[in-house]
């Protein structure tokens, strides 16, 4: 089938003349019935973008028809809604009749298709799910305390401990040798009208969840431990922060534990990067000299920077903050903590430990209040760690019925597979090309980076955007996988990822003995140089994506399923947070479902040590979540290096894994690729 | 108790493609004998199953030009006729080759570097010498195959050749000869079903009709990966039985490169006393090795004792027999 | 039918208990989903869903043994059609066949080769596994001085061949507590052939003609009922085409359908329809591939049996592991001392690319294997399988240092970060950064020439 319509001219045999009117502009043209309502505005010189070239692939010439008879040919990226209000693709849409038409301003649709980064970084709604409620384990109780005296003469910490049960129910109260140093003091100078910081020593699982997830023993009433006592009435505030360690970045949330409020966020660069990309190059720096320290202290300086950012925006003492959740991948944990990580990395891959204990931040050199403890999410082998536990618990997976995939794709790619009653884990190595690395201008997702390509399938002619619209500085992993679509659907490179060298354009050309397509040209959108994307960079992303759909074809069948038995998925991460879905399937990155079933979930893992942070019951649940994963070790499983080899292909080798693919392909086929050079 | 079995059959939803190689002058070629293969619809002569409506067939390998490298027992045999491509032809044929595989070794550019032109002028020679169709390789440098394959296939258009090697990294060139000339393409790829599989998909994107291509899985020799290949063919043959239109290409194996390449065959001296009489033993090989891929679906073997092949042949006859 | 590991799990007490040795419940029921571990592990389970787990867990195909220590034929116990979806896993016995027509010393030649035969192969010894004798001359006494002839010898299994079940009874307790096979029970003599079979507790082959498989069914459900469970099949079926339908129903029928009367191994006979020994090989290589279980071969020749040993090895290897080449040092294009030599891992796909790049560059190189344990490159740098130390050894130990009379050692690009570890591992040496991909090794080379 011809997505693309034929215009009027010759074809159509009435040659019935009807009046298009377009607005705002207020054009007009008449033109025969039958013509493209694309060639129309062409011929009324209103300006409608067709990054696609007109195959109905884009949907960036959508437009409003307020009146008159149109007929649709295909209402792909519109919704029936949308298509019941009027709206339909310019490119895809005959004039049956007199019209009038509303075209909207350019910036108005590239903002709808602009990739939801600004909705994510907003506030995280409260309240959260519905799952976690807010009952921190740090809580501050305020108390006014009746004085001692002759007739009552009991001790400080039992008369303040003898008020936290009475209006708090708080069981057995303990406090360390420090907080009991000052205690005189401040109960005293506050004239016993006091907050006392508490924390809880042991998580617990509510009930329910409890027999949900078929686990037992996580229950446990722990003491109640006294941090400190402030003067008067503080409940309002209770600052703890959470922190996501990532290999390439670092982020932390200051939360007001008292009402589970997000007051600020911060994030920065993991200053180990001096010392290797990747999570194997840091542990073969850990393994020399001091390597194992020095890294322990830049991660250490990278998160004290953030809390001083945050500190100074939010004109807090860093004193005054009493929790700190930490979640992170194994090797990260372990260098935080100061773990040798040398036999993560070696086979058979085992991590110092999996649940590490709570730790006081001074211990760690973390400046907030020195009985402030430390907890990390914790892990559950030496690929899959604190972050992905965090974000299993975030995305909700562990109480959900559907099958659910959830990926965190980094360097690594993460992957779980479950619902409520099992959960299966892998993890594959992707290579960084998805954020950038090991490909010729490839960057971080930075203001400056193309971060969505569309290219012509009659021209062969690139339209890029960019984050923030400035001037092309590089491609960062939305925009390599746009681009690598879009090469593969116009037909610039070949099923295996090897570009045709007999195509008639400038765009491709070769370069040292390699291929290259010139994604942007010097000048071009103010661009400096030219960016172009290599036949080795194609490789690198292909290898990439093959490696992370192996592990989701490894994990199903390991559990007996197909991939059509997967009901949602759940993408996780930076990366997934530029992800077009739709481009993702085109490569034969995700499974091919409707795009309603596979969603963002965000930066999973600091939601993951937020929601510990802010719920008891969401801290217990992260170590069930750890206890009952099940750890497949690719490398252990011959079958990953057979799916890896089918997944290296674009979309996939078996095509019938991706209808969609399939069709669409089938469709540019008819209409015939590319012009091929004479 | 009589107990009574049902007889266990699958039921396959496709099966091979039918490839004729070889044009006779009403098609528009010179050929007096032509070869079809494939059409298989069940797992190799399972006749309660399904159909196996032609039978694999042996293609005899000869050079260009006398072989460096081969085994002594081979020369022996062969005697002076590898000087002679045409006599060599001829004499393949008297001793029962369904086809001639004739490798162009003398245009490697580190043998004797001969011209495309001159190339194509030996496979008319041959072509002229005897009427069964013809499989031609290339000397076996990319480059080099890709020139003097193009020669070849404008040269003798028509003919319907089998012409390779189209390998994952080069393929375009001689899959393109092939559209233009009305050939057929080997597709070999590295003891691997998916990117065989891969391969044919490239090669038919480019408007190559799909009963134009050969699938070459690549031969281990007995010994050195048969059971690989074996494994491979295997997988190949179910999923084309499962109707995977893309791995229903017939299957062609040189086993007897392979096999006379393994040291059991090649080497006389020095080699332990229970591998038995060399000339004996390296004829075992080869027929071991090209019968054990049959049993796994091969369909063209490529071969180079005269006597393997004969056995070879027998052991077809007897698989075929209903 | 095979449960799948969500299946097992949803039986098991689902308390990540770790007791069993595994992690979780789920890791534990998907180690018994490919029968890598037993149910008992599991202090917990109930007896219910070992009942049930049991009952989908029992071998479709019985596992049979012949003779006793020595060299035992152990066959049965199959899971798959086809290697590649799991594994072949109990090799058929090759056996020869001498007939009690033969006179002593040709009897005792053929056993005494058959018994000391050896010959390595990729570091194990391959042997023949028994002797076959058969009572061609209907006298007992001819029968029982070839089995004294056979039976003096080492420790053979032995197959002993007589429809005659008084005279099987009267040779037994000559053999008995070797475990001979006993060939074999058919229609006609087969209540009395139980009987032998049970009296010395002696696995019994069953025979029907020209493939008629209700008639073997038939059979060995009487004979099982006998109380003789030890069987192996004969389908009679002796042409190549005839044995392999047969012996691929049998296989199928016992797989697909779980269906015991045909669950048993098999034994066949490639020389009988074969006209020449080579021929006969072409027949036993089939029998090889396809489902044989014991292959009683007619001629005994080094030059024949040595190819049949091989392609057992071949298509009894495990597929699943993965597929390694030897670490060593291989020539191309005959090298000589000032040739370059690059290093790679031993996953043979990495090997194989790699070799068959050097190969089409024309330029005559060494190319070093270092035992990365069946890794790729990449892989086996992220394990620390392909890190400094291992380069130094594989240089030092792998005898190249006698070959070439320089110091210039050719790494994969993508481990190009190890170079400077690499130079301080081996000092003099000057460590070079190939190219990432093996497809560019042709250009390199050729500019390393240039």
């Amino acid at each position: 089938m011809d997505t693309r319509l034929p215009s009027g001219n010759g074809q159509v045999r009435e040659a019935r003349r009807c009046a298009v009117v377009f607005k705002p502009s207020g054009r007009v043209i008449e033109v025969p019935a039958g013509t493209l309502l694309l060639d129309a505005a062409r011929q009324a010189g209103v300006s409608i973008e067709t990054p696609c070239g007109g195959y109905g692939r884009c949907g960036r010439c959508r437009v409003l028809v307020e009146s008159g008879d149109v007929a649709r040919r295909d209402t792909y990226h519109l919704t029936a809604d949308e298509v019941a209000q009027g709206h339909a693709l310019a490119c895809q849409t005959q004039v049956q009749g007199s019209l009038t038409v509303f075209v909207e301003p350019r910036e108005a649709i590239s903002r709808r298709y602009r990739p939801q980064e600004e909705a994510r970084a907003a506030q995280i709604a409260l309240p959260l799910d519905g799952s976690f409620i807010c009952q921190p384990s740090l809580r501050k109780l305020h108390v006014a305390v009746e004085g001692p005296s002759m007739e009552d003469n009991t001790n400080d910490f039992d008369r303040l401990g003898r008020d936290l049960v009475r209006e708090y129910g708080v069981p057995r109260l303990r406090a360390d040798l420090p907080v009991l140093r000052t205690l005189a003091a401040d109960v005293r100078s506050a004239n016993w009208d006091v907050t006392a910081v508490v924390d809880d020593e042991e998580p617990q699982l509510p009930q329910q969840w409890e027999e949900e997830m078929g686990e037992t023993g996580v229950h446990m009433e722990g003491p109640t431990r006294l941090l400190a006592v402030e003067p008067g009435d503080t409940t309002g505030r209770a600052l703890g922060v959470a922190v996501d360690i990532g290999t390439t970045t670092v982020v932390v949330y200051l939360v007001n534990t008292a009402n589970a409020q997000v007051l600020d966020t911060a994030s920065a660069y993991n200053a180990q990067i001096s010392c290797g990309d990747d999570v194997i190059s840091r542990i073969i720096y850990s393994q020399r000299g001091d390597g194992l320290n020095h890294l322990r202290k830049l991660v250490t300086d990278t998160i004290n920077g953030l809390l001083d950012e945050l500190a100074k925006r939010n004109g807090i003492e860093l004193r005054d903050i009493y929790e700190m959740s930490v979640a992170g991948n194994t090797t990260m944990t372990h260098l935080f903590l100061g773990l040798n990580p040398k036999y993560v990395r070696e086979a058979p891959y085992i991590p110092t430990v999996n649940l590490p204990p709570a730790v006081l931040a001074a211990d760690l050199g973390i400046p907030i209040h020195p009985q402030a403890r430390v907890k990390c999410a914790p892990g559950v082998g030496s690929y899959v760690g604190g972050d992905i536990t965090a974000g299993v618990l975030s995305s909700g997976m562990f109480r959900t019925d559907k099958l659910t995939l959830f990926i965190d794709v980094g360097t690594n790619g993460e992957i779980v597979l479950g619902n409520k009653e099992w959960l299966i884990t892998c993890a594959c190595s992707a290579g960084p090309a998805f954020e950038g690395g090991g490909v010729k201008d490839g960057m971080r997702a930075i203001p400056g980076a193309v971060q969505e390509v569309w290219i012509n399938s009659e021209t062969l002619e690139p339209t890029c955007r960019t984050i923030g619209d400035l001037p092309p500085q590089g491609i960062c992993g939305s925009g390599l996988l746009g681009a690598l679509a879009e090469m593969f659907i116009s037909g610039i490179i070949d099923k295996g990822g090897r570009m045709r060298r007999d195509l008639d354009t400038p765009r491709v050309r070769i370069a040292n003995n390699i291929a290259e397509y010139v994604l942007v040209k010097a000048g071009e959108q103010g661009a400096k140089r030219d960016i172009v994307l290599t036949e080795a960079d194609i490789n690198n992303l292909l290898r990439a994506k093959g490696a992370i759909y192996a592990g989701f074809s490894v994990l199903v069948r390991s559990v007996g399923l197909t991939m059509a038995d997967v009901e949602q998925v759940m993408i996780a991460g930076a990366f997934g947070q530029h992800i077009h879905i739709e481009k993702a399937i085109q490569i034969g990155l995700l499974p091919d479902m409707p795009w309603d079933r596979i969603k963002y979930v965000g930066n999973s893992s600091a939601l993951g040590a937020y929601f510990a942070l802010v719920c008891r019951e969401a801290r217990a649940a992260l170590q069930a979540v750890a206890r009952k994963m099940t750890y497949l070790e690719l490398s252990a499983d011959n079958s990953f290096m057979d799916e890896y080899t089918r997944a290296l292909f674009l979309p996939h080798t078996d095509i019938n894994e991706f209808p969609s693919v399939g069709r669409l392909l089938e469709q540019t086929r008819q209409k015939g690729t590319a012009a091929v050079k004479a | 108790m009589p107990v009574t079995v049902e007889t266990p059959t699958e039921k396959w939803a496709g099966k091979v493609r039918e490839i004729t190689l070889g044009a006779t002058a009403a098609e528009g070629g010179t050929r007096t004998s032509t070869v079809t293969v494939g059409g298989e619809g069940t797992m190799p002569f399972l006749h309660f199953e399904g159909e196996t409506p032609h039978r694999p067939v042996v293609a005899i390998e000869i050079y260009d030009i006398a072989p460096q490298d081969w085994s002594p027992i081979l020369m022996d045999y062969w005697g002076d006729v590898v000087n002679d491509v045409v006599a060599w032809a001829k004499k393949a044929v008297e001793l029962g080759a369904d086809a001639i595989a004739l490798t162009l070794r003398g245009a490697h550019p580190e043998v004797n570097d001969r011209s495309p032109e001159d190339s194509a002028r030996v496979v008319k020679d041959v072509l002229a010498a005897v009427g069964v169709p013809l499989i031609v390789y290339g000397p076996g440098a990319p480059d080099k195959d890709n020139e003097v394959l193009v020669a070849v296939a404008e040269a003798t258009a028509g003919e319907r050749l089998a012409l390779g090697l189209c390998e994952q990294n080069n393929y375009r060139t001689i899959a393109a000869a092939c559209m233009g000339s009305g050939h057929i393409a080997v597709a070999r790829a590295p003891i691997d079903v998916n990117i065989q599989k891969q391969l044919n998909i490239l090669i038919s994107d480019m408007g190559l009709p799909l009963d134009r291509i050969l699938m070459d899985p690549t031969t281990g020799a007995l010994g050195y990966g048969l059971e690989y290949t074996y494994s491979v063919m295997e997988r190949l043959r179910l999923a084309a039985l499962q109707g995977d239109a893309m791995t229903q290409q017939p299957m062609i194996c040189t086993a007897g490169h392979e096999a006379w390449r393994a040291k059991e065959s090649k080497v006389g001296e020095g080699v332990p006393e229970a591998w038995g009489d060399w000339k004996e033993r390296g004829i075992a090989w080869e027929t071991v090795t090209a019968t054990s891929l049959i049993e796994a679906g091969a369909d063209i073997l490529v071969m180079r004792h005269p006597e393997a092949v004969a056995i070879v042949k027998k052991t077809i006859d007897q698989l075929v027999a209903k | 039918m095979a449960l799948t590991g969500l299946q097992i799990y949803k039986l098991l007490p689902k308390t990540n208990c770790k007791e069993c040795g595994v992690p979780t419940c789920l890791a534990f029921a998907m180690k018994l989903a490919t029968k890598s571990a037993e149910l008992s592990a599991c202090p917990y389970v109930t007896e219910e869903a070992k009942n049930e787990l049991e009952a989908a867990s029992a071998p479709p195909v019985r596992l049979v043994s012949i003779g006793a220590d020595g060299r035992k034929i152990e066959v049965g116990n199959e899971t798959v059609l086809y290697r590649h979806d799991k594994t072949f896993y109990h090799q058929p016995g090759l056996v020869v066949r001498v007939k009690d027509t033969q006179s002593a010393d040709e009897i005792k030649a053929v056993a005494d080769a058959v018994c000391g035969y050896c010959v390595e192969r990729v570091g194990l010894s391959l042997n023949v596994d028994g002797v076959a004798i058969e009572n061609a001359s209907g006298d007992t006494s001819a029968f029982a001085k070839a089995i004294e002839v056979v039976g003096s010898n080492a420790n053979v299994a032995l197959v002993l061949m007589s429809s005659v079940p008084a005279t099987l009874d009267t040779v037994m307790p000559m053999v008995a507590d070797r475990r001979p096979l006993l060939y074999a029970a058919d229609a006609g003599n087969w209540q009395a052939m139980a009987e032998v079979a049970r009296k010395y507790k002696s696995p019994l082959a069953v025979k029907v003609d020209c493939g008629d498989l209700s008639a073997l069914a038939t059979l060995t459900e009487d004979i099982t009922k006998a109380g003789v469970t030890d069987l192996m099949l004969d389908p009679g079926t002796r042409s190549m085409v005839d044995s392999l339908q047969a012996m691929t129903k049998i296989r199928r029928l016992a797989l697909r359908k779980n269906f015991r009367p045909l669950g048993f191994p098999m034994i066949s006979f490639p020389g009988e329809g074969a006209s020449s020994p080579l021929e006969e090989v072409a027949a036993a290589s089939q029998h090889i591939a396809k489902y044989g279980g014991v292959i009683v071969l007619d001629h005994f020749d080094p030059t024949l049996i040595y190819p049949l040993l091989t392609l057992r090895q071949n298509i009894y290897t495990d597929p699943q592991k993965p597929i390694q080449v030897k670490p060593d040092v291989y020539p191309i294009h005959e090298p000589d001392a000032n040739s370059p030599l690059l290093i790679t891992t031993n996953f043979s796909l990495t090997y194989f690319t790699v070799a068959g790049e050097v190969e089409a560059s024309g330029v005559p190189a060494w190319l070093l294997i270092a035992d990365s344990e069946g890794l790729s490159v990449l892989t086996a740098w992220a394990a620390g399988k392909f890190d400094a130390e291992k380069i130094k050894k594989a240089v030092q130990t792998s005898g190249i240092l006698d070959k070439i009379a320089h110091k210039r050692l050719i790494i994969p690009g993508y481990v190009a970060g190890m170079s400077g570890e690499i130079e301080e591992e081996l000092p003099g040496w000057e460590i070079r950064v190939g190219p990432r991909e093996a497809v560019d090794l042709s250009s390199y080379l050729k500019s390393l020439r240039s």
